[in-house]
């Protein structure tokens, strides 16, 4: 089960202030220990957090909401965060974020059902990921084929991509991106 | 009673001029800033004559006292929001105009005190509408560049909050840049009369430095390495993400702190990127410049 989590909501209840921006880094650790609060309530497969309707996102409020949240999943009961309703600019903050600890995670742009990686990503990851995006499903041999590649290549980025929760891995040795609508 | 005759125009070098005037912190008499003679003040000046008067509120000094320029600038002044809080820490001496701060003026930003992190807030807030509607029609800035220029706003300004250990003063302002540039450029001037970056690194960064250790290489540490105090991974990222941010859009930044400045410096403007030797001024003084998009034809 998948469920949404509108940031906006969010940040009015951990700071108790009509803000519409996630800055600064006081702002971000009370919104993160909201979410992490909210994540052990509730028994969800995927988090997917809605920032549709957040203005600005800064590099430290970036840092403490996603890249942290995004460290500190193993220790929570979902399986994944994926990013929801993020403009251009947010992105930018969040990648930057993210780079910096290492890790990554699956976006869904603002006014768009397209998927797209953001933070610490290798070029290969990136290669399967888009192959993965046009077939939906597969296993590393077809993905491997499409690109041209041995077939451990394309397995030991798909391996990493799900190590990194961006993608799913079944136990019938098959990826795929998930559902995130 | 010590005299600072003030220039004409006020622009990113006053706070130089405010220091070298001042032979010896604190000063060993009382002050007084003569503004009559200015017609013309950019944000770095508004901020940095703010921080000087802070500075000796909080040191026990005397109030200095502050003659006004002419009414038209005078009344400018008001508009910016910046003789609202000079009241606090200058006798202000000349007419004082009656128009106060003014939402809809030609500035991004009001001079605006920063203390605490809703200080940020409101200011991220006061530039959301109308400031970036003036960035994306003057400027013809892109949203995401809109978005930037507030996200490296909040950063430049958390600084004060997280490291200052007072508080400072942020103002944003449009310039047509025509010689050097030929296009108009946004400008942030955020000054704190805090802890400075040599101190506020110092615990952490000092003995990998040894006898190098000074303003000089403070500032190279955390604006050019992005070297925070904490040693948490993720610290360090608002300055290194606004590096990143100007570097994209050909922006400047420039730090001046102590007894240096260090700049990381676009094709179109000259400043050295690293000053020294100059006259101690107290806390941080950060200067932003983001030019506008080049208009073909």
């Amino acid at each position: 089960m998948s469920g949404v989590i509108p940031l906006d909501a969010v940040l009015r209840e951990a700071t108790r202030q009509a803000y519409r921006d996630l800055v600064t880094r006081p702002t971000g650790a009370a919104v993160r220990h909201r979410l992490v609060s909210t994540l052990r309530d509730h028994d969800r497969t995927e988090a997917l957090l809605d920032f549709s309707r957040i203005g600005l996102v800064d590099f430290s409020c970036a840092d403490e909401v996603v890249a942290k949240l995004v460290a500190a999943i193993h220790e929570l009961p979902v399986t994944r965060v994926v990013l929801r309703g993020v403009r251009e600019d947010q992105a930018e903050a969040i990648e930057h974020a993210l780079i910096r600890h290492g890790l990554a995670v699956l976006a869904i742009e603002d006014g768009s059902c397209r998927p797209r990686l953001l933070g610490a990503i290798d070029d290969d990851w990136r290669a399967v990921f888009e192959i993965l995006e046009a077939v939906l499903r597969a296993t590393a041999a077809p993905v491997a084929d499409r690109l041209g590649w041995p077939v451990d290549r394309a397995r030991r980025a798909l391996d990493d991509l799900a190590r990194s929760r961006c993608i799913v891995a079944h136990p019938d040795a098959t990826y795929e991106l998930g559902a995130f609508a | 009673m010590q005299v600072i005759l003030l220039p004409k125009l006020l622009d990113g070098h006053t706070v130089d001029l405010l220091a070298s005037e001042i032979a010896t912190w604190p000063p060993e008499g009382p002050l007084l800033i003569d503004a009559h003679a200015t017609e013309w003040a950019s944000p770095p000046a508004f901020v940095g004559l703010l921080t000087l008067g802070q500075a000796l509120e909080e040191l026990g000094a005397p109030k200095p006292r502050f003659t006004l320029p002419a009414a038209d600038t005078a009344s400018y002044w008001a508009r910016t929001g910046f003789l609202l809080h000079a009241e606090r820490f200058f006798e202000l001496h000349g007419k004082l105009p009656r128009r106060r701060a003014d939402e809809q003026n030609e500035m991004l930003l009001p001079v605006t005190e920063i203390r605490e992190a809703k200080d940020v807030h409101e200011v991220v807030g006061a530039i959301s509408d109308r400031a970036a509607a003036m960035l994306r029609n003057e400027l013809h800035l892109e949203a995401s560049v809109v978005g930037g220029f507030g996200q490296s706003l909040s950063e430049i300004c958390q600084n004060i909050v997280e490291h200052a250990g007072t508080g400072g003063w942020a103002a944003a302002h449009i310039y047509h840049y025509r010689r050097r540039l030929g296009r108009k450029v946004a400008m942030i001037a955020v000054s704190d009369a805090g802890i400075g970056f040599r101190r506020s690194l110092e615990p952490t960064q000092a003995k990998r430095y040894g006898d190098r250790w000074d303003d000089a290489t403070a500032l190279e540490a955390g604006l050019i390495h992005s070297i925070s105090r904490f040693r948490d991974p993720g610290r360090g990222q608002g300055l290194a993400g606004t590096k990143r941010y100007l570097a994209r859009w050909q922006g400047k930044i420039a730090i001046r702190s102590g007894t240096a400045r260090v700049a990381i410096v676009p094709a179109w403007d000259d400043q050295p990127p690293m000053t020294t030797g100059l006259a101690w001024f107290p806390g941080t003084q950060v200067t932003l410049e983001v030019p506008g998009k080049e208009i073909e034809g």
